[in-house]
């Protein structure tokens, strides 16, 4: 940066100018509007939020703004100069740097090489430098604070919650003016560290844009919001001057009932349990001893990596225990394999972590996917008719509250929110009666986050069993009957009734308040 | 942070194998055992002569494999491999170019020839988006027409200086078509540690991502059907030196054993992963084989059958030990 600009820099710090102003911005798929009518402008050293639902045009906003998407129609301004990149690389150029939802990782290849792409270090001759790449990469890693990840290791090996820093730090390293962070927490149970970096970027003058579906953050962090609804932003507001509820509202058009449900629970305690784990050891895991009655949802809560992908791979039988005993309506059960899983007892069904990737088959129509376990039931004899399929998919997604229209859709042009209602009404339509839900609402929106309660809830009462885990405490408290704490690979606290709360969660995530329990819940 | 307390107990045996047995190491310990087996059916296996005379004969087969991983490696699949061999075959065979002069004319043009159908390929796949097996299977049906135009049938002969000194031993000792996959071996050496190189495993892991990281993926892509091209070129001129004639469909038996050769040598078909060092190697293998058969007496009908439960073997085997590795 020339000393003019970095004195206009400064000038632009202490006046809190815009540095990102884009007016009128639209884009269209052929007949699909993604983005009406968006306006937006960023000031210097602050963090704006974008909220609105899934499939309000964020995403779509997100990738304007980054370069990657050209609008159809609209302006935008870059430190008072037109701003119209082509390309992401053009946009880096003009120091806007985005740190996508889908992280942009290389999974073979490692996390210097990584940080530093498309310039590597070079000895002489043009061969790159694998020591100096990894000493340069060291050197960011620890400007931004994240010492404990090995430079040359491939990125693929990681924790998906390291990942995820190493998106975001490497959008840092290139957000000389604006930094676009779409949903940074999807994957990360503690904050403190993002907030932490964003402050120093914020202190440079960098102005922020942050989209999370967590309000709470939002409000930590955040001074300004724009809210987007149905591909226009609807208001730009002062975060201090507006309540939750005034936000809900501007999102989805209506005030969401936001109460506390108290539950009556029907857990029939007589009846065996559907499904009992006795000392179940994996590599990530150590005895874990849990019952899942019928008509109870139990909540597993804890911070990344703390064993409880395992447990979900082990109960679904993706992943083979090293020990202990995995019982399915009182008959101990030797998991092989999801299909095992679904015809054990009264039938376990899994919904994954990773929609992308292990849950929706693009290219599939939306009913297809859902109805594919279960497609033997509905068949007349080995063909479905399309109709046929229809007819059951339809039947699953009203229980989820999708809408019908979308049933034809390739499942790959659907938002997330609606992949995610899909993917949960085919685990409801395979008629299991025990479901494990890996954070079921994650990266989803407010409405269909209640959509999607409202089926778990009613499948409960309906006598079906539910073990969900979730990054988000506030969705445990509402909705489990118990809830237990994964620390340190095993099943650190149990919390039931009133004594399940957000504060007594997060205490138990780190690992104070051990009680005299031992092995989780006698039940 | 608790990051640092989750990573898993690590077995070091197994990824000791993963890391080392999965690569190059697992198909040279193969290759070795073939060899012994050669060895004790025939004592003069060892002399510079069989070596040499081995070389000649899985040279042709190793560049095309060479040419053939790079592709694989960034997720695609190359079919042209068979025509533009055919191409240069014929052309070396209807033109024949005498003396080392000539020689050094007739690399260039089987050079250029290669880099010409990459070229197309590299525009066809990178620029238009048609899938890699479905452009390659057009130019490859494209230049095995040529082929017939330039030679109708089997005929014609190579030039007399390059089938004698392509297929020599320097010093009696060090095979000339060695030396050619040799120095091929160690131009992708370097050219892995490029940043084309390292951009080539990334879009072949993910390319969406690595064009999110600023690679420039057409470029890349283009550039890898070119190489790719010039290492056909080139196995169509070592072809050439050892068969001495000309045969418009004498590239079609190196097609499919090229995706063996690959495949043996452990690199993933998917892309991404993988090293032409191995490719070379399983080439080799693929060449060995035939011969172990050949002196054990057994007809030649049954090489192919023998060559599809060797790769069985080794694709599972390889898998096994990388699972080792995995299950930490």
């Amino acid at each position: 940066m020339s000393s003019t600009a970095s004195q206009q820099a400064k000038s632009v710090r202490s006046e809190g100018a815009l540095t990102l102003a884009a007016s009128g911005l639209r884009k269209t798929y052929g007949p699909t509007v993604a983005l009406e009518k968006a306006d937006i402008s960023l000031t210097s050293g602050q963090v704006h939020a974008l909220l609105g639902e899934n499939g309000a045009g964020k995403s779509t906003l997100v990738r304007i703004l980054a370069g990657a998407v050209q609008p159809d129609a609209g302006e935008m301004y870059l430190d008072g100069t037109p701003y119209r990149p082509t390309s992401l690389m053009d946009a880096r150029g003009r120091a806007v740097a985005t740190a996508f939802q889908e992280l942009s990782l290389v999974p073979n290849l490692t996390v210097a090489q990584n940080f530093l792409l498309p310039d590597l270090p070079k000895r002489r001759g043009g061969m790159v430098s694998a020591r100096a790449t990894s000493e340069a990469g060291k050197e960011w890693l620890a400007k931004y604070e994240l010492d404990w990840i090995d430079p040359s290791a491939t990125v693929g090996s990681l924790p998906l919650a390291d990942r995820q820093r190493i998106e975001i730090a490497r959008a840092l390293k290139n957000a000389g003016r604006v930094l676009i962070l779409d949903e940074p927490t999807a994957s990360l149970a503690e904050t403190s560290w993002l907030f932490k970096q964003i402050k120093k970027t914020t202190d440079r003058g960098v102005g922020v844009l942050y989209i999370s579906h967590r309000l709470s953050e939002v409000r930590e962090i955040c001074m300004q919001a724009t809210v987007l609804r149905n591909g226009a932003s609807i208001a730009s507001v002062a975060l201090s001057d507006a309540s939750d509820g005034d936000i809900f509202e501007m999102m989805v058009g209506h005030r969401a009932a936001h109460k506390r449900v108290v539950r009556d629970t029907k857990v029939e305690a007589t009846r065996p349990p559907r499904l009992r784990a006795n000392g179940l050891c994996g590599t990530d895991l150590r005895d874990v001893t849990f019952e899942l009655r019928p008509g109870e949802v139990l909540g597993v809560a804890g911070l990344e990596g703390q064993g409880q992908h395992e447990l979900f791979r082990l109960l679904a039988g993706l992943a083979k225990p090293n020990g202990g005993q995995i019982e399915v309506d009182g008959k101990p059960v030797k998991m092989t394999g999801p299909r095992k899983a679904l015809k054990s007892g009264s039938g376990i069904a899994y919904l994954p972590e990773e929609r992308k990737t292990e849950g929706i088959l693009g290219g599939l129509s939306a009913a297809t996917n859902i109805v594919l376990p279960f497609m033997p039931r509905i068949a007349a004899s080995t063909l479905i008719s399309p109709g046929m399929e229809t007819k059951a998919a339809r039947a699953a997604a009203q229980r989820v509250d999708m809408s019908e229209r979308y049933l034809s859709f390739d499942i790959a042009d659907l938002s997330g929110g609606n992949q995610q209602k899909a993917l949960i009404a085919r685990t409801l339509g395979t008629g299991a009666q025990t479901l494990l839900l890996f954070d079921p609402s994650r990266g989803v929106d407010v409405g269909t986050k209640q959509s999607i309660y409202a089926a778990i809830r009613k499948f409960a009462d309906e006598g079906g069993s539910v073990l969900f885990y979730s990054s988000e405490l506030p969705e445990i408290v509402q909705l489990a009957d118990r809830c237990m704490v994964l620390y340190g690979s095993r099943v650190f606290r149990s919390f039931t009734g009133q004594e399940l709360s957000e504060q007594n969660l997060v205490a138990a995530m780190l690992g104070h308040g051990r009680d005299e329990h031992d092995k989780g819940p006698v039940a | 942070m608790s990051t640092a307390n989750t990573q898993a107990p690590i077995n070091p045996l197994g990824q000791w194998l993963s890391r080392y047995a999965t690569g190059a190491v697992l198909i040279v310990i193969i290759y070795a055992a073939l060899y012994t087996v050669y060895a004790v059916q025939q004592p003069r296996a060892l002399t510079s002569y069989s070596i040499a005379a081995l070389m000649n004969n899985t040279a042709p087969l190793a560049l095309a494999a060479v040419g053939q991983a790079i592709i694989v490696i960034s997720r695609g699949f190359d079919l042209s491999v068979a025509g533009v061999i055919s191409i240069c075959n014929v052309t070396l065979a209807v033109y024949p170019l005498e003396g080392p002069g000539g020689a050094a004319t007739s690399v260039a043009i089987c050079l250029a020839i290669g880099a010409v159908v990459g070229l197309v390929n590299g525009y066809l796949v990178a620029i238009l988006k048609i899938q890699s097996i479905a452009a390659t299977l057009a130019t490859m049906i494209i230049c095995q027409g040529i082929a017939l135009v330039i030679l109708k049938a089997p005929g014609g002969y190579v030039a007399e200086w390059i089938t004698y000194e392509m297929t020599d031993r320097v010093w009696q000792v060090i095979p000339v078509s060695g030396l050619v996959v040799g120095a091929v071996v160690l131009i992708w050496l370097a050219l892995k540690r490029s940043i084309w190189g390292i951009s080539l495993y990334a879009i072949g892991a993910d390319e969406t991502s690595a064009a999110l990281s600023g690679i420039n993926t057409l470029r890349v892509r283009f550039l890898a059907h070119v190489l790719a091209g010039c290492a056909y070129g080139l196995a169509g001129f070592m072809l050439s030196a050892q068969t001495a004639t000309g045969n418009p469909t004498s590239g079609t038996p190196l097609l499919m054993l090229s995706f063996a050769a690959v495949a043996l040598g452990g690199t993933s078909l998917a892309g991404g992963r993988g090293g032409l060092f191995a490719t070379v190697m399983g080439a080799a293998t693929l060449t060995l084989l035939q011969k172990v058969l050949f002196s054990s007496g057994i007809s030649s009908f049954y090489t192919g059958v023998f060559q599809g439960v060797v790769l069985i073997l080794a694709v599972v085997f390889c898998g096994l030990l990388a699972r080792l590795g995995d299950d930490r």
